[in-house]
């Protein structure tokens, strides 16, 4: 990858970006922090999805399956077993990158609208087996409560919620400018084509669901020991799903910052509603909203952005 | 214990399979999956609900009611969302699925959070050697079986019928022989509304009301599909029996909480063994 002038360009925008989110705390409250915490996980998740299904076009509607792999490996070896935190973070994250493997297994074979369904058979088999199989070590349906935390108060929180986003962000941002991204993207197009060039589309799809999967892992580690519980349901369910799903679209899919921007979005807006709509409403809103958008404007806020950007550059020319 | 599990399995494959034949029509006609097929069920229950225990309706009124809403609703997703997204199956099923979220909470919405418990359509319990069937639940059976015989018919013998079965085939070849594949679009969505309506009564009926009720019967319905192949109705109908079999023997022989993992794991396999289905591609 040689870099050139737009990368840099671009590597500026994040610099400031970094530079700018690490500068909120002197200004804003806690509560604001831990609205934006909030946002910095979904933010990672969305971008695992995009790496995911953004990229190579195989839609996941099964992540709260990694996600929940993650989880509950750190909180079972944590709270059950009390290995520290040091060791059963990265346990969790190998062991979300063996369970993406398992997630890629089916992709070998199908494609499209059916690979979806697979995801999601896999996420409610997950669910249901947490609540049947072994309750005294997961905690059945009531699940653990009381995780041990990595740092306390609000603004540690924010700064290391902050930093593994920025640098899972910028890394895959990175990734997906190289000529493998290049490739990756070409499956999501045609699939035969990339084959038919000589490259393995098997070891580009299985790096595409470990990176994914690894991700997943890191955010969803690190998500269980910020909120200090973890229960089937909230992990595995269709709404944590929705979510996921829609800061990916909405912010724009095929971007990485695009999710970035749209997890913002979604718990900024989510919690500003809070006052006015206490309950589902929200859901209600934001909803009809990513539906709208989705279907006017697939490629999301992120290209509206894009374009205004280059409407102002062409009007100061 | 084998009686009883021949017996709930039928009862059970025939729930499954009125819930399935909605789902299936329009993945047969039009190729693409409706991930918000679980609202026509709720929206059928729930408006069933409302008609006949909240205003009081007599039970046949609150029926139509019920139908009219899944037929309005089915309608409005085709018009509104599926159309435009047409030639992307992928796009239309991301979108269908937010819509069922945002349905979700719609009835969360007007109707409150709390489960909700309906009244069986019939009352009265059928007891035979020990074992004991609602005879709501044999009613469920036997609309299903019904509902479709007749759709068989309708398929084969009527005029409207050989259309849908031509565009499931051959959408350019129907074209040229002047049938119209938006209008047979049209028909088949409301009907699919409908389906799902009357499956969503007896459903809710079988359980009870509440707003997370759309996924389980979603996943019943893609099973069937997967299981099946691409949407004959005599395929579903035997996929229906195989996956509620399968549950039956796995709730009674090994553990009553494997309810829905017997038919993920039915999914996964027929996808990974044979991902065209066990009886393969076969027209409406």
């Amino acid at each position: 990858m040689s870099i050139d002038r737009e990368t840099m360009r671009y590597l500026g925008w994040w610099l400031a970006f970094g530079v700018l989110m690490c500068l909120l705390p002197l200004v804003v409250g806690t509560g604001t922090l831990r609205i934006l915490i909030f946002a910095h996980f979904l933010a990672m998740f969305a971008m695992s999805w995009d790496f995911l299904s953004g990229r190579t076009g195989y839609i996941s509607f099964g992540h709260p399956f990694l996600i929940g792999i993650a989880g509950y490996t750190t909180a079972i070896l944590s709270f059950r077993f009390g290995v520290p935190i040091y060791y059963s973070i990265p346990a969790a994250v190998v062991a979300t990158i063996v369970g993406g493997t398992l997630f890629f297994l089916p992709a070998l074979r199908i494609r499209g609208t059916y690979f979806a369904l697979v995801t999601l058979a896999f996420m409610e088999i997950l669910y249901q087996l947490t609540k049947v199989v072994a309750p005294k070590i997961t905690g059945g349906t009531r699940g653990m409560s009381g995780l041990e935390s990595i740092v306390s108060g609000a603004v540690n929180n924010y700064y290391m919620s902050f930093g593994i986003m920025f640098v899972i962000g910028v890394v895959l941002w990175l990734l997906i400018r190289t000529r493998l991204g290049v490739a990756l993207s070409a499956i999501r197009m045609n699939e035969e084509a990339v084959r038919s060039t000589g490259h393995s589309t098997t070891k580009l799809k299985l790096f595409a669901f470990s990176v994914s999967a690894a991700v997943s892992g890191v955010g969803g580690a690190f998500y269980v020991h910020y909120i200090g519980s973890i229960a089937p349901r909230g992990m595995f369910e269709i709404n944590f799903l929705f979510t996921i799903l829609v800061a990916a679209l909405l912010g724009g899919a095929e971007t990485i910052i695009g999710p970035i921007m749209g997890a913002y979005f979604l718990t900024v807006l989510l919690e500003y509603l809070r006052p006015v709509m206490p309950g589902m409403e929200r859901y209600l809103l934001y909803g009809g909203i990513a539906l709208v958008l989705y279907v006017v404007r697939p490629a999301g806020i992120y290209s509206l952005i894009a374009d205004a950007g280059r409407k102002v550059q062409e009007w100061r020319r | 214990m084998a009686l009883q599990i021949l017996i709930q399995g039928f009862v059970l494959s025939g729930l499954y399979a009125l819930i399935a034949v909605g789902f299936t029509m329009i993945f047969s006609v039009g190729r693409v999956l409706n991930l918000a097929y679980g609202v026509y069920i709720m929206l059928g229950g729930y408006i069933y609900y409302a008609a006949l225990q909240e205003a009081g309706l007599p039970v046949f009124a609150s029926f139509i009611l019920a139908i009219l809403a899944g037929v309005t609703f089915g309608l409005l997703t085709y018009l509104l969302l599926v159309r435009r997204l047409e030639d992307n199956p992928i796009a239309v099923e991301i979108s269908t699925l937010i819509l069922a979220v945002v349905m979700q909470a719609l009835i969360v919405v007007i109707f409150g959070a709390a489960p909700k418990t309906m009244w069986p359509v019939i009352r009265g319990v059928l007891r035979f050697e020990g074992i004991s069937v609602t005879m709501n639940i044999l009613l469920a059976t036997g609309v299903s079986w019904v509902v479709l015989g007749s759709l068989m018919a309708f398929v084969r013998y009527t005029h409207l019928g050989r259309a849908i079965r031509a565009v499931s085939m051959d959408r350019k070849g129907a074209v040229i022989s002047g049938i119209e594949p938006s209008f047979i679009s049209m028909v088949t969505w409301a009907l699919s509304g409908a389906f799902g309506a009357i499956a969503g009564v007896f459903f809710a009926t079988f359980t009870q009301l509440d707003s997370h009720m759309w996924v389980f019967p979603l996943i019943i319905s893609v099973a069937v599909v997967i299981v099946g192949g691409i949407g004959s109705i005599v395929g579903s109908l035997i996929a229906a029996h195989i996956i509620g079999f399968v549950e039956t023997i796995t709730t009674t022989i090994i553990a009553a909480e494997l309810r829905g993992v017997s038919t993920m794991l039915l999914i996964i396999l027929v996808l990974l063994i044979r991902p065209k289905g066990l009886f393969g591609r076969a027209e409406l």
